[in-house]
């Protein structure tokens, strides 16, 4: 990146955090928290930070204008310790990350690749270079199609969070990442204690992973009235998918062990919750500070309110700059939308764009700032 | 307290009511004790830790409960002499002991009964019918992590609405499980050695000498040592099956899910199984690569908690293993890598 286009960027997130600074409100208690941030492109994360109150919070950011703010999931006796165990973890919120790759796959139209070796470069999911055949870098916008699939998983993990683990819906936090996917916060008191342990419990329970399946198929083949079991949770859901894909207990009886198996393996498939198991599990972890902006796409960790969860456009209204023109030297963008807009592809040229897609084509390291 | 409640407390003296009686009635402190004719008492508590280093378990018949206030005073007293001899094997076992032996004349107890302990113990629990009771995940958790039996996975379990439920005995296991952590803390809790009298010195020493003549106490004997990276119930499997012991399914698969956490690679790890009597390599790459997640749907085997290890009679811990509660924790370095974000 070139250093007028990082002046660029700072430039548009210091108007942000500007105007926006009091959305950004840690969890609380913010004096046990530990906080992250990346300061330069390229240089490695300043850590360990704490802070006394909000208002030092907020100064230091005007101050810094980092380009990407994390905060702990976990409280601590002494957040500012270098040493992690030093830190003396008091306890942490349930955080889960759903990202959009991993549930639905990126399509061709936004997608580019390019040759390291010879330059070329084009639209599309190339893996070797059309002119000398090398290994291509590819670089892959996420589309809307694929947020809507990752914006469902997040409605089944809140179903399961809340009808399941009995969590009270004002103490989950849903959250637009700002590229790739979604968060999900939880602070209810008494799930804070739970230990690494006891959260890869948790995940595994969302995976559906561990499941006893020879119970389920005695179960199966004693022909047994669901209803009149006291299967509740994940299992019941998984029985009842059964049932369903079957048509009938009848039907599900009559067919061979293999085909059982093979339904189980498909209802599990369509029920599980696709979290990412590794962070759930972490309660070091820091999370990317909720109404900060992401540097890898300029938009903004945004907050959702579960009631406006279904209708949720995070291309709309995750955007966190204006419309005034920025001029972009471009070598290839694939086709995007953004802002309630389709902009691209773009091979080889100058564009003019407003400064949202602008910061978005320079964070995503394809366009190199070139003046208003 | 009366009648019933005060053989209630005798059977299970770890219950805030026991405390409250000794308060209420002895003068407990260390000096008076040995004027008090608390002798009785005392030679109950040695009994109490021998229970449990002999038969893993403290036994307390009708005549113990009908000799209330030795019963309740002979638990403290042994929580002192237990943390005076500051060895971690002992611990353990006594509060194991303490545990087994609890949860043993829990199942007789009836279902109100049980609700009381667990509500006392932190394990609320909540009754739905007459042979279900319901627990809230997170206490869950926290207790049944450590079993191994898939049926104790909360993926297997009916969960709803932030309790999951289970009969009257899965619900005194749970309570196994806290009153062993409580005991076990309780003894970590050091003694001021000024304040001792000579007869609890004597009976520690009795104590000791007969662990000393138990030969599962040896292994831990062993005086202050470099740490290793090996935790000893570990490495005591690894020596006796490096002499061609034949070792039990659990052993092997503690020490193939140790290496496998460890990183050593397959090859490697069936090669050390294959001093086993019963070796034939097929069948061990096949577990070995089960274990790993390499077969079977990929899912990666964790390695048994200390409890599970523990519970299964192979834990001997030395000084290093205070406070562990997994064993690769045991020998774990606590610097910041890095950063770890989403
Ligand atoms: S690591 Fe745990 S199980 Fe192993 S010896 Fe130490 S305390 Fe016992
Ligand atoms: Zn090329």
């Amino acid at each position: 990146m070139l250093q007028a286009s990082l002046e660029f960027l700072k430039r548009e997130f210091f108007k942000y955090y500007y105007e926006n600074i009091s959305r950004l409100v840690p969890p609380e208690p913010i004096r046990s928290r530990e906080f992250g941030f990346f300061l330069e492109k390229g240089r490695g994360m300043f850590r360990h930070k704490c802070f006394n109150s909000l208002k030092d919070f907020h100064e230091f950011i005007l101050n810094a204008i980092p380009l990407d703010i994390y905060v702990s999931a976990a409280n601590y006796e002494d957040p500012g310790n270098r040493d992690m165990s030093e830190k003396k973890l008091v306890n942490a919120e349930l955080f889960f990350d759903i990202d959009a790759e991993s549930v639905a796959a990126v399509s061709e139209e936004e997608s580019a690749w390019i040759c390291q070796k010879c330059g070329q470069y084009g639209i599309g999911l190339i893996d070797r270079c059309s002119s000398c055949n090398s290994p291509t870098e590819l670089v892959r916008l996420v589309s809307e199609k694929q947020l809507k699939e990752a914006l469902r998983e997040t409605e089944k993990l809140i179903h399961v969070l809340t009808e399941d683990f009995g969590i009270a819906p004002e103490n989950i936090h849903v959250f637009y990442s700002g590229n790739r996917g979604y968060h999900v916060h939880v602070n209810q008191e008494d799930f804070l204690n739970i230990t690494g342990e006891g959260r890869r419990e948790i995940v595994d329970y969302l995976l559906i992973q561990g499941l006893d399946e020879k119970e389920l198929l005695n179960f199966l083949k004693k022909g047994a009235n669901i209803e009149g079991v006291s299967f509740k949770g994940v299992k019941r859901r998984v029985y009842m998918r059964i049932l369903e894909k079957a048509g009938s207990m009848e039907k599900l009886k009559a067919s061979g062990r293999e085909t059982v198996l093979k339904t189980l393996v498909n209802a599990v498939e369509e029920l599980k919750v696709r979290i990412d198991p590794v962070v759930t599990i972490d309660m070091h972890r820091l999370m990317r500070m909720p109404e900060s902006i992401n540097s890898s796409s300029g938009m903004v960790k945004r907050r959702i309110r579960l009631e406006d969860l279904p209708s949720f456009k995070p291309l709309e209204e995750a955007i966190a700059f204006g419309d005034e023109e920025a001029c972009l030297k471009v070598k290839i963008v694939p086709r995007f939308s953004l802002g309630g807009k389709t902009f691209g592809p773009f091979k080889d040229e100058e564009v003019e764009l407003p400064a949202y897609a602008a910061v978005y084509i320079v964070c995503k390291g394809l366009g190199e700032y070139a003046g208003r | 307290m009366m009648g019933e409640n005060v053989l209630r407390a005798a059977r299970y003296p770890f219950l805030p009511e026991a405390r409250e009686f000794i308060s209420r009635n002895i003068d407990l402190s260390l000096e008076s004790l040995e004027k008090t004719g608390s002798e009785a008492a005392l030679k109950r508590a040695v009994e109490r830790v021998k229970n449990s280093l002999i038969f893993k378990e403290v036994k307390v018949t009708a005549l113990d409960e009908l000799n209330y206030v030795r019963e309740m005073l002979s638990f403290p007293i042994a929580i002192i002499l237990v943390s005076m001899i500051m060895n971690e094997y002992v611990r353990r076992m006594y509060a194991l002991g303490e545990s087994r032996g609890a949860y043993r004349r829990m199942l007789n107890e009836s279902v109100e009964t049980l609700l009381y302990i667990g509500e006392k113990m932190g394990v609320g629990g909540v009754l739905e019918d007459e042979n279900t009771i319901r627990v809230k995940i997170p206490t869950y958790l926290r207790l049944a992590y450590s079993f191994h039996a898939p049926h104790w996975k909360l993926v297997n379990r009916a969960v709803n609405n932030g309790y999951v439920t289970m009969g009257k005995t899965e619900y005194a296991r749970l309570i196994q499980v806290e009153v062993n952590n409580y005991v076990y803390e309780k003894t970590l809790e050091p003694v001021p050695p000024g304040a001792v009298p000579d007869i609890f010195r004597k009976a520690a020493d009795e104590i000791v000498e007969l662990w000393n003549r138990l030969e599962t106490g040896k292994a831990s004997r062993i005086p202050l040592k470099e740490r290793e990276d090996t935790p000893p119930c570990i490495g005591r499997i690894i020596r006796r099956m490096e002499n061609g012991e034949n070792a039990s399914h659990f052993e092997r698969l503690v020490v193939a899910t140790f290496m496998i956490a460890r990183n050593r690679n397959i090859e490697e790890i069936i090669e050390f199984f294959s001093k086993q009597p019963d070796y034939k390599y097929s069948v061990t790459k096949y577990q070995v690569e089960h274990l790993a997640g390499i077969r079977g749907g990929g899912k990666k085997y964790s390695v048994p908690s200390c409890r599970t290890i523990l519970t299964n009679g192979l834990c001997y811990p030395d000084e290093y293993c205070k406070g562990v509660k997994h064993p690769l924790r045991y020998g774990e370095k606590n610097v910041a890598g890095e950063p770890r974000i989403s």
